[in-house]
């Protein structure tokens, strides 16, 4: 109790503490975000800010955007929301009853932008998030949210579809998710994707979120012998998962999880361990993907990674085609005004470095997974829309036989 | 048939390495009446400095143990000596708030100095096991186990045996009469502080090795060694070893029967269930 109470206290002080971004001028136009800077789920909420700041300064040295005939500068406003739900929903009201900033960037994670996308609704100002992929955010027929990250029940939509190439051909797998928004919407997606594929679910398991023990159900998998394994999970409890399973040596002949492969601190973390994993990504820094800021996604990654010391992954672009989409916005609406942009980002199709963004009725972009796999040390495509890209590592060896 | 038995081996081995964690807790909470909600970072800041160890020295993560302990023991002693001192007369409410501020404090300057990146100690046998017939024993968490049951023993001998064991002993039942025989309790304060730090080290260094490591793992295994601590008892480091044994296996097998969703439910509601029949824990004395 006595702990809720000071967790309590500290958001309050928080709050009073504004972390400002860049310094807005009477003039900018104010964007207008809370992240999880601090807390558990840091590791990636960063990404956020460090896409939000790069991209918005990446458009500010090239004059801003433009609002009928005057260019105007882009300025960020950012909270820090200790990986504390709560604490978002007042920063985010906040931003707009008091801050007045003119548009909404998203937070990182699904619980998140379900809670948070309530305010931009209730204030009718749009938010273009980057962070939430759960079906659910998009079901409640809300007008001022628009989610840049591909929907979470179509994840593994990729990976099932490889599985039926594979030879030998798996026939059964284990399905375990943790219990939020995204890893249920995930696990509900998937289901019925095995089930057409012929595939056969011998063990459907959930788990709590923050789980470090997975001994038990790992002990489970092994003695069903399932052939593959799919986790949607968060990092930490992924990394744990890999580690406990070379130390039960459980090897199935396949496994792939939701998050942490395409992510680099993941992969070092994990160290040789990673190899073999798989999982997926809706973007790759493919030069083919042109942009009108950066030019294309590869030159947006080089210097991302001049910048930050690190290689951006999904989660980082999707952040950045959030700024680009409501910079075009803005310029398609002329205006400020924010029902005017509403409507502009709802009409969207533009070429980015993400991909086209281009949202659909609900609000949700929709892009398709490319299967990846950790090879030695390098992360390969291996699965996409037209089939195989690299050759798959499959079947997994045995933990001692590697 | 294997895999109970299998899910016996894995519940009993986390049950040591949970022993291990909450032993400094039980110690502090015993002898200074501190709940110390600052525990829990202590073994994250103990990890960290293992990590370092391993990763920049080369110093394998169970010989740097000792190393580990000693320096999280100045800490604690010198943190005892210049900060819980001044409540520590004070009501339990009090030191709640302090060792949880610090917990905070610390928390967060871990992640200004490591960042939010997750590490892990990976020397090459951390993924090796040992194979019976069908069983599996992870190496890593046996050897976790081993220093957990040695630590346990090796507290309760000096507990019982040595003076200044005798002397913590003392002054946690009387502070009065202990003084009157010449105890300083500035200094026992501080010692034993300084022993229950150096123990939480001792821990973050195993649970490096068998899971990973980022500034925010403290406060979860904080409420773990809680709970730990209370079925167990406070008296006796043994009451520990049992309470992380029991609780260890409660969940694996709750995981495995019930599921997996169920075994914070489970270890809560045995904490519970020995609060009711058992209030001064499963080894503890019965008024």
């Amino acid at each position: 109790m006595v702990h809720i109470a000071l967790r309590a206290a500290g958001a309050v002080l928080a709050l009073a503490v504004a972390q400002a971004g860049t310094p807005a001028s009477a003039q900018d136009i104010v964007l207008g975000a809370s992240v999880q800077l601090t807390g558990p789920v840091a590791n990636t909420g960063r990404y956020y800010k460090d896409a939000y700041e790069f991209t918005i300064d990446k458009i500010n040295a090239a004059g801003g955007v433009k609002v009928g005939n005057e260019k105007r500068k882009l300025a960020l406003k950012i909270y820090d929301n200790q990986s504390d739900v709560n604490l978002s929903v007042r920063q985010y009201t906040q931003l707009v009853s008091q801050d007045k900033v003119n548009l909404l960037l998203g937070p990182f994670a699904s619980n998140f932008a379900l809670a948070d996308s309530a305010v931009s609704e209730k204030y009718r100002v749009p938010m273009v998030q980057g962070g939430g992929a759960s079906d659910q955010i998009f079901s409640r027929k809300f007008k001022y949210i628009f989610g840049t990250l591909a929907p979470a029940s179509n994840y593994f939509g990729s990976t099932v579809a490889m599985l039926k190439e594979l030879s030998p051909p798996p026939k059964t797998v284990a399905l375990l998710y943790a219990d939020d928004a995204f890893d249920v919407s995930v696990a509900e997606g998937t289901r019925p994707l095995l089930k057409k594929a012929g595939l056969n679910i011998v063990i459907d398991e959930r788990y709590t979120s923050n789980a470090s023990d997975f001994n038990s159900l790992l002990s489970r998998i092994k003695s069903v012998n399932a052939d593959v394994v799919l986790v949607a999970g968060h990092e930490t409890e992924i990394l744990n998962f890999v580690r406990q399973a070379k130390s039960l040596a459980a090897a199935p002949k396949l496994y792939s999880f939701t998050v942490g492969v395409p992510s680099e601190d993941f992969r070092k973390a994990l160290g040789k361990d990673a190899d073999y994993a798989f999982g997926m990504t809706a973007w790759l820094p493919d030069s083919n993907l042109k942009d009108r800021w950066f030019g294309d996604a590869a030159q947006f990654a080089a210097a991302y990674k001049a910048k930050f010391g690190y290689d951006p992954d999904y989660h980082a672009a999707s952040g950045a085609a959030d700024v680009e989409a409501l910079a075009q916005a803005i310029e398609d609406a002329g205006s400020l005004d924010p029902k005017k942009v509403r409507d502009a980002i709802a009409k969207l199709n533009f070429p980015s470095l993400y991909g086209t963004i281009a949202f659909a009725e609900n609000g949700q972009i929709d892009l398709p997974q490319v299967v990846i796999q950790v090879q030695g040390d390098k992360l390969q495509p291996i699965y996409g829309g037209k089939g195989f890209i690299e050759k798959p590592k499959y079947p997994m060896p045995a933990w001692d036989a590697r | 048939m294997d895999l109970l038995a299998q899910v016996l081996i894995n519940g009993t081995l986390l049950g040591g390495l949970y022993a291990v964690m909450a032993l400094g807790l039980a110690l502090v909470w015993g002898v200074l009446n501190i709940v110390n909600l600052a525990h829990g970072a202590f073994i994250m800041l103990g990890a960290y400095l293992a990590w370092y160890l391993y990763t920049y020295l080369g110093i394998d993560p169970f010989l740097g143990l000792p190393l580990t302990a000693v320096v999280m023991f100045c800490l604690g002693y010198a943190m005892q000596r210049g900060v819980l001192n001044l409540v520590v007369r004070a009501p339990m409410f009090n030191t709640l708030l302090i060792t949880f501020g610090l917990e905070v404090v610390l928390t967060y300057l871990a992640q200004l100095a490591f960042s939010a990146d997750f590490r892990t100690i990976n020397p090459p046998y951390a993924g090796s096991s040992i194979a019976l017939g069908p069983l599996v024993v992870p190496l890593a968490r046996l050897m976790a186990f081993g220093v957990a049951v040695m630590l346990t023993v090796g507290m309760w001998l000096f507990l019982l045996h040595t003076r200044l064991g005798r002397a913590i002993r003392a002054t946690a039942q009387n502070l009065v009469a202990a003084r009157l025989y010449g105890v300083a309790p500035q200094h026992l304060y501080a010692v034993t502080f300084g022993i229950g730090i150096g123990l939480a080290g001792a821990a973050g260094g195993l649970y490096g090795t068998v899971s990973q490591i980022n500034p925010y793992i403290g406060a979860t295994l904080t409420a773990k060694c809680f709970a730990i601590s209370i079925i167990g008892g406070l008296d006796n480091p043994l009451g520990v070893l049992v309470g992380g044994l029991v609780l260890g296996i409660i969940e694996s097998l709750t995981v495995l029967y019930i599921g997996a969703t169920f075994g914070d439910v489970a270890s809560f509601g045995v904490l519970v269930l020995v609060l009711i029949l058992r209030p001064s824990g499963l080894l503890g004395k019965t008024a």
